[in-house]
């Protein structure tokens, strides 16, 4: 009894340590963005602030180009996730479910293109915008971020599109639905979960991507936050951490948004799966 | 009484699987409200044939006719079919309610309409309490009536059920199988059904295709496909336990083997022969032959005992309960001789070939 006692204890305080590293930095992030300027730097350092300011979101908010960023980040993650959500689904539905020649070479190819260094593949890719014509623009960003999401999000979605019994769509078929009807009827509600675990990976690897960002563009206009924030308040010779931090903070509650909305679709939808045979 | 428009017509129908043959030149013709069942061991094509007539696999070859009409270009939904599958496909999502309904929404009858005939549907296979549950929420037989329900609220002209009973109990499974047999008769459709068990085969059935390796091996009543197999795989495959099949040969106007010998009842050529003998055949206790009682399992109101023949075959025969067998034992028996099957050993075809009683030895 004493034992389990101590037990629960000591795994209490090894998961609380765990928590407080994991969460520390999430902390002096949100900590830091309401201090004052000269508070910051002070020695000993302060924990909580002395005084709590919102001048630095005010200052980013109404006097930088962040909510411009904002809105780029916001179109491209969206535009990206549609594409890549809408390509995948349709693209694993058939590799699961026709049998064409190639079928199984085509799904190992899309794997090597995802395991190739998105490195590798910049320069090329700046090439082919540049022919396009459709260099240093939101649309550009869209297409190289749809080259290397698609691939995960076809092979995640590939093995959802597995789990489904072929049974439901042939008796969707004889029940008298068209193919499309049926896909959209039967399917689709079967694949929700694994659709919505695909969206929330394709929309954080948009709107986390920075390589490709500060390659592919270079005018205020099109650019996301992660570069934007960057070039405008990191320089070789100053750190403007106040307004870092709070554009941080910002960056971060459309994830938390996303994230606190959809947890609840994804654990409803693991719960509910076919009827076992 | 057949009804020409639930006609059922498969014309030199094959089907390839890259190499592999799935059915090859099936001719079978299945008359308009007949029950009729794809009998045959896993792989032997049966599943893929009713596929083929559901639309959702496609024949490599020949036709196939729906009603006097081929429906080879036509998509499943516009068959005028409906298909119980063994999983019971019933959509998830949906409540029983709107799984019944499906069908006719796919086919834009009213919202009023919809209701009413699920309605009635529902009050025949006692579902009317439960149309507001999800199907994860129902038990294995109140699937099977939801999926039932879904195939009968459209009136279809044939019925396709894909082992709809595999995934009950033994007890429910033979409450179904009365309910099938009510339910055709009732409503007078074309049933296909596939199953690799006889036993269902056997009780529904009004005619049985016995199906193996891809190719149909005999079409008939299942008195005819018990009495007269019409070759060796369905002598070895109807009927439990399996006919007891002697390989012997024809030499001097009788059939030759180690333990049997039994004379013609008109001139045979020579050459290699299969003697069938069912087990309810074979009298034990007293005629020309002999063996010894290898094993005896007493079922209740039969014995089912397995004897060792000379050269070494084995002989399966019903005795009834009382009779005294003891293992190790050695007895005389017979067997009826118009009741015998002939097969050539090289074809496995029947042979119209008669026996006669046999001399004791």
């Amino acid at each position: 009894m004493k034992r389990s006692i101590l037990g629960g204890i000591a795994f209490n305080l090894l998961a609380w340590t765990v928590v407080f590293i994991v969460a520390f930095p999430l902390v002096w992030m949100v900590i830091t963005s309401v201090k004052p300027q000269f508070e910051l730097f002070r020695i000993p350092p302060t924990f909580w602030p002395e005084q709590i300011t919102f001048e630095h979101y005010t200052r980013l908010l109404f006097e930088t180009p962040f909510l411009t960023y904002m809105r780029n980040s916001l179109v491209l993650s969206s535009a990206t996730t549609v594409l890549v959500v809408g390509v995948a689904t349709l693209g694993a539905h058939s590799l699961v479910r026709f049998r064409y020649r190639g079928r199984e070479v085509l799904a190992q190819l899309v794997l090597f293109t995802y395991l190739l260094p998105s490195v590798v593949l910049l320069l090329p890719l700046y090439l082919m915008m540049v022919w396009l014509g459709v260099a240093n623009s939101l649309f550009s960003l869209v297409i190289a971020y749809t080259s290397f999401a698609l691939p995960y999000a076809l092979w995640l979605l590939r093995s959802f599109m597995q789990g489904i019994p072929e049974d439901l769509e042939s008796a969707a078929l004889v029940d008298g639905a068209t193919r499309m009807e049926a896909f959209f009827d039967v399917i689709l509600p079967q694949a929700l979960p694994g659709i919505i675990s695909t969206c929330l990976f394709t929309f954080i690897l948009s709107w986390n991507e920075y390589l490709y960002a500060l390659v592919l563009v270079n005018t205020d206009a099109a650019r996301p936050l992660t570069t934007g924030v960057m070039s405008m308040l990191v320089s070789a010779f100053n750190i403007e951490w106040s307004l870092l931090m709070a554009a941080s903070v910002m960056m971060s509650i459309p994830l938390i948004i996303i994230f606190a909305f959809l947890q609840k679709f994804l654990t409803r939808g693991f719960g509910a799966g076919g009827v076992k045979g | 009484m057949s009804n020409p428009d639930y006609q059922v017509r498969f014309d030199k129908v094959r089907k390839a699987f890259g190499t592999a043959v799935a059915v090859r030149d099936l001719d079978l013709t299945i008359e308009g409200g007949e029950f009729v069942s794809l009998l045959g061991p896993s792989g032997c094509g049966k599943t893929t044939t009713l596929r083929m007539l559901a639309g959702l696999e496609f024949p490599t070859d020949g036709a196939i006719s729906i009603g006097g009409r081929v429906v080879n270009e036509v998509a499943p939904g516009a068959r005028d079919i409906a298909m119980v599958f063994q999983s019971y496909a019933l959509y998830p999502h949906m409540t029983v309610a709107e799984n019944i309904a499906y069908p006719l929404k796919k086919r834009g009858v009213g919202k009023a309409e919809r209701a009413t005939r699920v309605q009635k549907v529902a009050e025949t296979l006692q579902l009317g309490a439960l149309l507001s549950r999800k199907p994860r929420q129902l038990s294995g037989g109140q699937q099977q009536r939801v999926a039932l329900g879904r195939a009968l609220v459209r009136d279809p002209r044939v019925f396709l059920l894909d082992e709809p009973l595999s995934n009950l109990d033994a007890k429910l499974r033979s409450h179904m199988r009365a309910e099938l047999i009510e339910l055709h008769r009732r409503i007078r459709r074309t049933f296909v059904y596939v199953t690799h068990d006889q036993l269902e085969a056997m009780t529904m059935s009004d005619r049985i295709a016995v199906m193996h390796d891809g190719a149909l091996q005999q079409f008939g009543t299942p008195a005819e496909v018990y009495n007269q197999p019409a070759n060796l795989f369905v002598a070895g495959f109807i009927g439990s336990p399996a006919m007891t099949l002697l390989h012997g040969e024809a030499r001097d106007g009788a059939f030759h083997h180690p333990a049997v010998t039994m004379p013609f009842g008109a001139p045979v050529s020579a050459g290699k022969l299969v003697l069938g003998i069912r087990p309810e055949d074979v009298t034990l206790g007293q005629g020309p032959f002999e063996a010894c009682i290898r094993l005896v399992e007493p079922t209740g109101h039969e014995q089912i005992v397995a004897l060792d023949l000379a050269g070494g075959a084995s002989l399966i025969a019903r005795a009834v309960p009382d009779m005294v067998l003891r293992a190790g034992e050695t007895l005389r028996w017979s067997a009826r001789p118009q009741r015998l099957h002939v097969f050539d050993a090289t074809t496995g075809q029947r042979l119209a070939v008669t026996m006669t009683e046999a001399a004791a030895a």
